[in-house]
């Protein structure tokens, strides 16, 4: 489904990305892993546009995205959440998700105004979009939040938020980077659940970084492991967290070794 | 009512906590829960029924320009309220409505000059207006926040600068050179706009129009605000980056936000240009825009409701600023309200206002007994107040220049005043509250160019350490 293929991308002088082959397939849930700079989230910067590949391509769904503006990027459906949380605070909860139906509404400004039946129409189907993507949340997200600001929510609502408004894109597959971070063991095991319920319910296929090891090894069918812009370790999560270039990545030279 | 304790309780005790409290609870409750549509009804028939209360021609001109200031806020509020760009160009689209319905509507132009009718030109125009707001707005794709308000600047700047000095222009095969604006002068002897056939000629016909412009105005607005196109604006307004990830297209929308304000800006223009039966540049310059600033902002930027209220309560203020009886009303309002509104528990507030009074008393009496020049002066108020203050403040008769020494005083007391600890502060107000009615009396009130102004000024201050987001605005946290 998303196949990046030999991208690199250079600040000045410095290597973020370096020829990275990077492939997802349909309905998987593939985590990025590595240590703090080793270039996961310019990664998912890449794959959304907010950045263009200096070489390489990125393809989504049979197509390049490569270049692309990070708005197209979403609406051919490729929708992502961030690891600091970036949400419309002074615009209700309900709102935050509706917001994110645009791409797949058109009425014009005059026919909102007028209240075409395309726009009531339209109006009605991104209603329920939005009341099915914060329903996935249960009682999290329950419908007597739906008219609160955005800022009363607590942080780890924040981050189910954001989820929802990625779901509201109606993307085939999200971009999640690092959802559990800032959450307590109990808010994480329940995001490692919303995870893989996305997957099997919704039937998106997921790319997420992740820092916590426990949510990882728990959802991920397949681990890659980045360092200094570069995959050093690909397959499952045993494979990988036992890798050496990954242990040293993490620990440093000679930790392998002296590991168990 | 949740069972006390579950999340949707503890959710909602901001609810409970920040909602009415009080006698008036149940009233304030009701009130909110009047709809919108009902809201706007409400107001558009008691403005309805303002020019049959006076014939005073002076205060129907007051409500006409109240008017076109709620409808230049509206246009506004779209851009900055909305969708967050800090315009301050926004003043040249209103200036090139007035203009182009000026050219297209009078002897300016040619040897018969050009007369359209008004509903095919001032269509045209807002369209034309749109354009270029579009063209303005092209730097708005890089250019944000303060690089974006300095840009826009310019080109209002720009707009002055190009309508003074078009008043010779040499077209390609033309002899003479012709005045396409008529430079400082202006455009004299607009057309009034004719509608079924009637021109509006009266100021009670023109309040008319823009009553029923502007009710139309903020129903599309409001309609508006909850589309998607409305979300988009204020998503952009919120996180630009995050809501591209969110398939909103950023340039577009803004782009879009500029349209509107310079369509509706223009629209305002045009009734402007027919309601003065010309255009005039220095109707046209940045005070005027601080204007528009200042009546969205007091009302609550964002709010469709705020910006027509913010643009009442400026004009108005203005207006009655002009008359030093009125003036002086205000003043001493605008200085006992505050002190009302401020001063708690009610215990403080009476000692100090009877602190006030009583050092008014003690020093009159004082000055009375030295020299009885010191109180020859008179207040500007008349009746038994204006009396009531002549006992009670030392005022010499020619005191222009202790007036001036007052009111440097009165700054720095303010200034001063405001570095003290607060359990002292009550001690400095009262005599900060006599300083202050010197200088009103001695020097403020015998100029209202400047003090209108600085009232105003004043009374945004006041206003936005009460309510920082204005009137009807809605509070907002920042997002950083």
């Amino acid at each position: 489904m998303l196949e990046l293929s030999g991208v690199g991308l250079s600040f000045g002088g410095v290597r973020a990305v370096h020829d990275l082959d990077l492939a997802v397939e349909e309905g998987e849930i593939v985590s990025l892993i590595g240590p703090n700079g080793a270039g996961k989230t310019t990664v998912f910067n890449l794959i959304t546009g907010v950045y263009g590949p200096q070489a390489g391509d990125i393809r989504f769904a049979g197509r390049s995205i490569a270049g692309l503006p990070p708005h197209r990027i979403a609406g051919r459906g490729l929708a992502r959440t961030f690891q600091a949380i970036r949400l419309f605070l002074n615009m209700s909860v309900k709102e935050n998700v509706l917001a994110a139906t645009y791409g797949n509404t058109s009425a014009q400004p005059w026919q909102s105004i007028l209240r075409t039946p395309k726009a009531r129409r339209e109006e009605r189907d991104a209603n329920a979009v939005a009341e099915s993507a914060l329903g996935f949340f249960g009682q999290r997200l329950a419908g007597y939040r739906w008219d609160q600001p955005a800022y009363s929510l607590s942080y780890a609502n924040r981050r189910r938020l954001e989820i929802a408004r990625a779901m509201a894109t109606e993307p085939r597959m999200l971009l999640l980077d690092e959802p559990a971070a800032g959450m307590n063991p109990h808010e994480t095991a329940e995001i490692a659940e919303v995870i893989g319920r996305l997957r099997d319910e919704r039937g998106y296929t997921i790319l997420v970084i992740e820092h916590d090891m426990h949510v990882v090894e728990g959802i991920s069918d397949r681990v890659v492991a980045l360092d200094h812009g570069k995959a050093i370790a690909r397959g499952s999560f045993d494979q990988v967290a036992t890798h050496p270039a990954v242990v040293e990545a993490y620990l440093g030279r000679g930790a392998a070794s002296t590991k168990r | 009512m949740p069972p006390i304790g579950v999340d949707e309780w503890v959710a909602r005790s901001g609810e409970r906590t920040e909602g009415h409290a009080g006698p008036l609870a149940p009233v304030l409750r009701r009130l909110e829960r009047i709809p919108p549509w009902a809201w706007l009804a409400i107001a558009a028939g008691a403005a309805a029924l303002f020019p049959l209360l006076t014939d005073s021609a002076f205060a129907l001109r007051v409500g006409v320009n109240a008017l076109l200031l709620a409808m230049l806020a509206l246009g506004l509020n779209v851009v900055v309220g909305w969708a967050g760009l800090l315009d301050l160009g926004y003043i040249a689209f209103y200036g090139f409505g007035a203009y182009a319905f000026a050219l297209v509507s009078s002897d300016q132009l040619g040897e018969d000059g050009v007369h359209l009718p008004a509903w095919i030109s001032i269509p045209a125009i807002m369209v034309a207006a749109a354009v270029l707001g579009l063209l303005l707005g092209l730097p708005s794709r890089r250019l944000v926040g303060d690089y974006l308000a300095i840009v826009t600047l310019f080109f209002g700047q720009v707009f002055v600068e190009l309508v003074v000095n078009l008043d010779r222009v040499r077209l390609p095969g033309a002899d003479e050179p012709i005045s396409l604006t008529g430079g400082p002068n202006g455009i004299p002897g607009v057309d009034p706009i004719s509608v079924l056939g009637t021109e509006i000629i009266t100021p009670r016909g023109y309040f008319y129009l823009l009553l029923v412009l502007t009710v139309l105005l903020m129903a599309g607005l409001h309609l508006l605000d909850r589309s998607r196109t409305g979300r988009a604006w204020r998503a952009v307004r919120e996180d630009a980056l995050a809501a591209s990830f969110m398939t909103i297209p950023v340039n577009g929308v803004k782009l879009m936000a500029f349209a509107f304000g310079a369509a509706i800006a223009a629209l305002a223009g045009s009734v402007f240009a027919a309601v003065q039966a010309g255009v005039f540049p220095q109707s046209f310059e940045t005070p005027f825009l601080i204007l528009i600033y200042a009546a969205l902002i007091l009302g609550g930027a964002g709010s469709i409701a705020g910006a027509v209220l913010g643009a009442v309560v400026v004009s108005v203020t203005l207006e009655l600023l002009r008359d030093p009886d009125q003036a002086s009303v205000l003043f001493y309002g605008v200085v006992l309200l505050t002190l009302v509104a401020r001063l708690r528990p009610w215990k403080l507030l009476a000692a100090v206002l009877g602190a006030t009074v009583a050092l008014g008393l003690v020093t009159h009496g004082a000055a009375g007994a030295i020299s009885p020049d010191l109180t020859a002066g008179e207040p500007a108020l008349g009746g038994w107040t204006g009396g009531a203050l002549d006992a009670w403040l030392v005022l010499p008769e020619n005191a222009a220049t202790a007036g001036n020494w007052a009111f440097v005083a009165l700054v720095c007391g303010v200034l001063a005043t405001t570095l003290l600890a607060p359990r002292l502060r009550p001690l400095a107000i009262v005599p900060l509250v006599y300083v202050a009615a010197f200088a009103w009396e001695a020097r403020l009130v015998g100029q209202p160019a400047i003090t209108r102004q600085l009232l105003l000024g004043a009374l945004l201050v006041v206003m936005m350490t009460w309510r920082a987001h204005g009137l009807l605005g809605s509070r907002r946290v920042e997002v950083l």
